[in-house]
């Protein structure tokens, strides 16, 4: 599969079929910790745009050129994917400390929160081994980096889609006359249930 | 065999990804002055954003390059601001203390002049024909000021007028710019004596004014005669307070026919007793207090 419409149709079924947050229910303490305001929210998926699209390119080289060929990817691939991970998020933080002070204070508070965080790690594996969470049914035994790189780039602009989407709701929310027993995070999460049944109402598009 | 070959795998990403950072950090590390780090210290670290700065270690960074005076945190006041002329070998500037004031006593005092149903923000409804309150200068009490305030010295009470805790406060006039009605405005604050505050800000006729709020400034001028010190004084139908004479002695709170003068720091005591029974309004049509809105991290 690589037809500009495949990878078209391989985006949007990332990015809202199966939308990572509200179809998927990965990463869902990024979702409610940092939904609180606008700024947050788009500062937070920034950083998981540009980290995802990192942490999938290294993760798919490791899959490809070191656990595969040597059999032991199965067992093996959450420790190595973790570690690769954690020390690549490190690692641009340094780099952005020294290259870019403006962007480095911008990311700087987002960039640890998103290293260890389950919706990178089910991207990066989903990426290496198309198929495994169920995340995606148009994907193909195996993808090629750009395929993988595409995937990424969906999931995350679904991730940062909903999460601004419902940073928006709860600003509203704050100021909406709600009973108090259901005030804070009961409505949040409510809130939430409603906008994923939105969500669940694209399953089946193109047959994604 | 397997078993080998995975520890051999892992080892090797363990120990190529480590020495890899290890690179990084001699390679891209970012000498701090560690006057910006202990002036950041010394800062109050609210980010509240009073002095112009996105966040508190900006601001350190901008007294600690000597582009900022040492007094420019607003929040900290003068032992912020000897604390950081300390850490930088500057003279020291006197900060001059502020603190907010309410300037409205109507809230179950003041007429309706429709029922407002909808987003209960104060910005929102004094967007709908100027709010649900028949004066134009009244306080909406939906309390915009409350969830800005970065301290929590503000309180809504039962009148659903915004309480100042005096001891909260340190001036950083975030709520002066979030209400949408001029209703809190920063006055000085003189230290000995405890200052007067004008619970009215209406400047229209004062006939219209009496229809709309029953504890209203008169402008009857009683506050202006009987004042000792010549601080008080009835300008564009309003009384008016003047900081600099005044001894807080506490005669134009005594003399007021309205009840429209009050000692300031005593928020609520006086008007509470002028609301029994004369609101036209009733708490029922006030919004409950909104709990203060966490900012998530």
């Amino acid at each position: 599969m690589s037809t500009v419409s495949q990878l078209a149709l391989l985006f949007i079924g990332a990015a809202l079929v199966n939308n990572i947050l509200l179809t998927r229910f990965i990463g869902l303490c990024p979702f409610f910790g940092v939904s609180g305001n606008m700024d947050t929210s788009i500062g937070m998926s920034l950083a998981v745009v540009f980290v995802m699209m990192m942490a999938s390119s290294a993760t798919w080289a490791v899959w490809e050129f070191v656990l595969q060929p040597l059999g032991v990817g199965e067992f093996l691939y959450i420790p190595a994917f973790i570690l690769i991970i954690a020390s690549l998020v490190q690692f641009v933080e340094m780099y952005l400390r020294k290259a870019s002070p403006v962007l480095y204070r911008a990311m700087g508070i987002y960039l640890p929160l998103i290293t260890t965080n389950c919706a990178v790690l089910a991207t990066a594996t989903e990426a290496a081994k198309p198929g495994f969470f169920k995340m995606n049914i148009a994907l193909g035994a195996s993808l090629s980096l750009g395929e993988a790189l595409i995937y990424t780039l969906g999931v995350s602009v679904g991730f940062g889609f909903a999460l601004v989407t419902f940073a928006a709701l709860r600003e509203r929310l704050d100021l909406a006359p709600v009973p108090r027993l259901f005030k804070g995070s009961p409505i949040a999460f409510i809130a939430a249930g409603m906008l994923s049944l939105a969500y669940v109402g694209m399953s089946g598009w193109f047959g994604l | 065999m397997l078993i080998a070959k995975a520890m051999g795998a892992l080892a090797v990403i363990g120990l190529g990804t480590s020495a890899v950072l290890a690179t990084a950090a001699k390679r891209f590390h970012v000498e701090v002055d560690p006057r910006v780090e202990a002036v950041a210290a010394a800062l109050p670290g609210s980010n509240c954003g009073a002095c112009g700065n996105a966040s508190c270690f900006a601001a350190a960074e901008g007294i600690a390059m000597g582009e900022k005076p040492v007094n420019s945190c607003v929040a900290g006041g003068q032992k912020v601001a000897d604390a950081i002329a300390l850490i930088i070998g500057a003279e020291s500037c006197v900060a001059v203390a502020v603190i907010s004031a309410r300037h409205c006593g109507g809230g179950t005092n003041a007429v309706r002049a429709y029922t407002y149903v909808g987003v209960m923000s104060c910005a929102a409804a004094n967007r709908l024909a100027g709010g649900p309150l028949a004066c134009a200068a009244g306080c909406i009490g939906f309390g915009d000021c409350q969830r800005a305030c970065p301290f929590g010295a503000i309180s809504m009470d039962e009148r659903g007028l915004p309480v100042i805790d005096v001891h909260r406060c340190t001036g950083c006039g975030i709520c002066v710019k979030e209400c949408p009605r001029g209703q809190i405005s920063l006055l000085e604050l003189v230290p000995e004596a405890a200052p007067v505050v004008v619970r009215c800000n209406a400047h229209d006729k004062v006939k219209g004014r009496k229809a709309n709020c029953s504890m209203c400034c008169i402008a009857c001028k009683k506050c202006e005669r009987e004042c000792p010190s010549d601080a008080i004084h009835v300008i564009d139908m309003l009384a008016v307070v003047d900081y600099e004479k005044c001894t807080g002695c506490g005669t134009c709170v005594e003399v007021c026919p309205q009840k429209c003068i009050d000692l300031y720091g005593r928020d609520s005591a006086i008007d509470v007793k002028a609301a029994d029974g004369a609101g036209p309004g009733t708490t029922a049509e006030l919004a409950e207090p909104a709990e203060p809105v966490e900012v998530g991290a």
